[in-house]
């Protein structure tokens, strides 16, 4: 049966049919040829239990907060202000492409919307200042992947929900992470600016007044993570509710900015509804694929496979790391990490690793989909708001974050606490 | 004719999509006002019932708007090696595929509204409600997916007959990375 979902996974997704449809498919055909019992019968109560839910609600939200955000103007002021305290470093403005993104994630669900944002802003400043582009642009490719590992994230709660962990813990343990590999995308920039000094451009010292009234420009998006994260931890609102916090602080801000427009509030809604719809597809799908695995005993014959291959945990999850890899080629993310679920996951556990971290290290193998071509979305996305130049340049450019990322997946796997810590301690 | 009539699905379900998403907001100010008063030790009760139903609506009726806006993800390592023609075949088979299952979806999507006009049945919550109110709207939109993914389909294959593939590129066709680039 593992052979069978892999490979009419893989045939069938070759094919370009739609990926929500085929793990429909793959469930048919698990009803079909390995269940005693007709299980595509309970497929309309499926499909009404995985949609009628208020977990996923947090979905629409937070694509709502990042689509209001993104045309309300204060990610032009935030790069402002970053770009004062950060560009002194070997590298310039290189930094400020990542701290934006850093704070944009901080208040984003999802990485392409950070890299679109930080990329409309930046991309402008790159030619003015005359930086080369591919360590310009693959900085903002590679930064906006954060956005689904700073909290508040998407793809944490796609995964809270397949899995049936708690939301707040993966938001947590995903702090440390993603801050962690935020410090070690500038490390990394420094280091190779300091070797190619010609990659980096102008370093620029601005004076300390000037710092200082920039501080004024990050309070809008600090308030905004405050308000999410911090009325979760309050325990005054679910993740859910938290969502709907900000999607009001981002109204206020956008309102605040004279961002606010019919036309920008109908744009808004139709592309939270085109986005949300997206996900639904799959997360439906692999619910309904997740149910016929587990209905034809999905759980004894992973064991028995398990044991057959021989491997310590270890090796097991190295193997599922180079997987990743492989996959994250050809397979957009959240589509990725959706399918393999139902599968990985529960191997993960017969291996007695932990549900939340085992979460986070796949957040990080994620990330590297995103910008590992030719299937990389935030790639097309920063090479989209160039419009010169080729995709070539922007994946040479991220190939340095890219290893990056690799190392934090190494670091995980080796300290776990760097995910775990924080969830534990606020237990 | 048949790029006339896309274009007029397109028109009606961004209408649509317009309904969903002002009712996800209506939903967000609901969900809003309960934090605010449970502060003050009071609620309106149901939120979390409200918006669960809320987005198995949102749900059903924006895949539509999705499908017509080249939304769902399909993954572009073949078709993309392929020439136009080929291609074309690759989207309409797609595209059959999908209408089969999200046809099949829809008819099970019955039974589970028939159990609840039949039996009456109102929910296992505080509201009580009345499951048809949310049943009969849900199914309606995977009725209304499905047959707007027939049509899509329809005209992709009438286009194919009179040998026009390559204008079935611009309703069936591009994939979501490629519209990022425009």
């Amino acid at each position: 049966m593992i052979g069978y979902v892999s490979i009419g996974l893989l045939g069938l997704l070759a094919l370009s049919i739609p990926v929500g449809i085929v793990l429909f498919l793959l469930g048919f055909g698990i009803d079909a040829f390995f269940s005693n019992f007709p299980l595509t019968k309970g497929l309309g109560n499926m499909v009404w239990s995985a949609s009628n839910s208020a977990t996923l609600i947090a979905i629409p939200f937070f694509v709502l907060l990042g689509e209001i955000l993104v045309r309300s103007g204060v990610a032009t002021r935030t790069y402002a202000a970053l770009d004062r305290w950060v560009s002194w470093l070997p590298g310039g403005l290189v930094h400020a492409n990542i701290a934006t993104a850093t704070m944009f994630s901080a208040t984003s669900g999802s990485s392409v919307a950070t890299a679109a944002t930080v990329a409309t802003v930046a991309m402008p400043q790159a030619e003015k200042l005359g930086y080369d582009p591919k360590l310009f642009s693959g900085a903002i490719a590679a930064g906006g992947t954060l956005g689904i590992m700073i909290p508040p994230s998407i793809n944490l709660i796609v995964y809270g929900f397949l899995t049936q962990s708690s939301i707040p813990q993966l938001f947590l343990a995903g702090l440390i992470p993603g801050l962690g590999l935020a410090l070690m995308f500038m490390l990394i920039t420094v280091i190779i600016c300091l070797i190619r000094p010609d990659l980096g451009g102008l370093r620029r010292t601005f004076p300390f007044p000037q710092m200082l009234r920039a501080l004024i420009d990050l309070v809008p998006i600090l308030m905004l993570f405050g308000m999410i994260v911090g009325s979760i931890y309050a325990g005054w609102a679910t993740p859910t509710e938290a969502a709907a916090v900000g999607v009001a602080g981002a109204f206020l801000i956008a309102l605040a900015f004279g961002g606010v427009s019919w036309d920008m509030l109908t744009q808004s809604l139709t592309g939270t509804v085109k986005i949300t719809s997206m996900i639904m597809l799959i997360v439906i799908g692999a619910s309904f694929l997740n149910f016929t695995l587990a209905s034809a005993g999905l759980g004894r014959e992973l064991t028995e496979f398990m044991d057959g291959l021989g491997l310590s945990p270890l090796g097991f999850i190295l193997v599922v790391v180079v997987l990743y890899i492989v996959l994250g080629f050809f397979i957009e993310t959240l589509s990725l990490m959706v399918v393999t679920i139902p599968i990985i996951v529960p191997m993960v556990l017969v291996q007695g690793y932990d549900v939340i971290w085992f979460g986070i290290l796949m957040i990080v193998l994620i990330e590297m989909a995103l910008i590992t071509p030719p299937v990389g979305l935030n790639l097309y996305v920063v090479q989209g708001a160039r419009k010169s130049g080729n995709l070539n340049e922007v994946m040479l450019g991220a190939l340095p974050y890219c290893l990056t990322m690799l190392v934090m997946a190494f670091l995980l796997i080796a300290f776990p606490s760097i995910a775990l810590f924080l969830p534990n301690a606020l237990q | 004719m048949e790029l006339k009539v896309i274009a007029i699905l397109r028109r009606l379900n961004k209408g649509v999509a317009l309904f969903v998403g002002a009712g996800l907001l209506v939903c967000a100010t609901f969900v809003l006002t309960d934090i605010i008063m449970r502060r003050f030790g009071t609620s309106l009760g149901g939120t979390e019932e409200i918006a669960g139903y809320a987005m198995a609506l949102a749900t059903s009726w924006g895949m539509a708007y999705t499908l017509l806006e080249m939304g769902h993800v399909r993954i572009d390592i073949l078709r993309s090696r392929a020439d136009s023609f080929k291609r074309a075949l690759f989207d309409v088979f797609s595209m059959i595929v999908m209408s089969g299952v999200i046809i099949t979806i829809a008819l099970k999507a019955w039974p589970v509204l028939e159990r609840s006009i039949k039996n009456g049945s109102t929910a296992n919550t505080p509201l009580e409600t009345p499951l048809v109110w949310v049943h009969l709207p849900w199914f309606a939109g995977w009725v209304w997916f499905a047959l707007m993914a027939t049509t899509i389909t329809l005209c992709a294959l009438s286009l194919l007959i009179k040998r026009r593939h390559g204008d079935t590129e611009q309703f069936i066709g591009a994939f979501a990375e490629q519209e990022t680039l425009q």
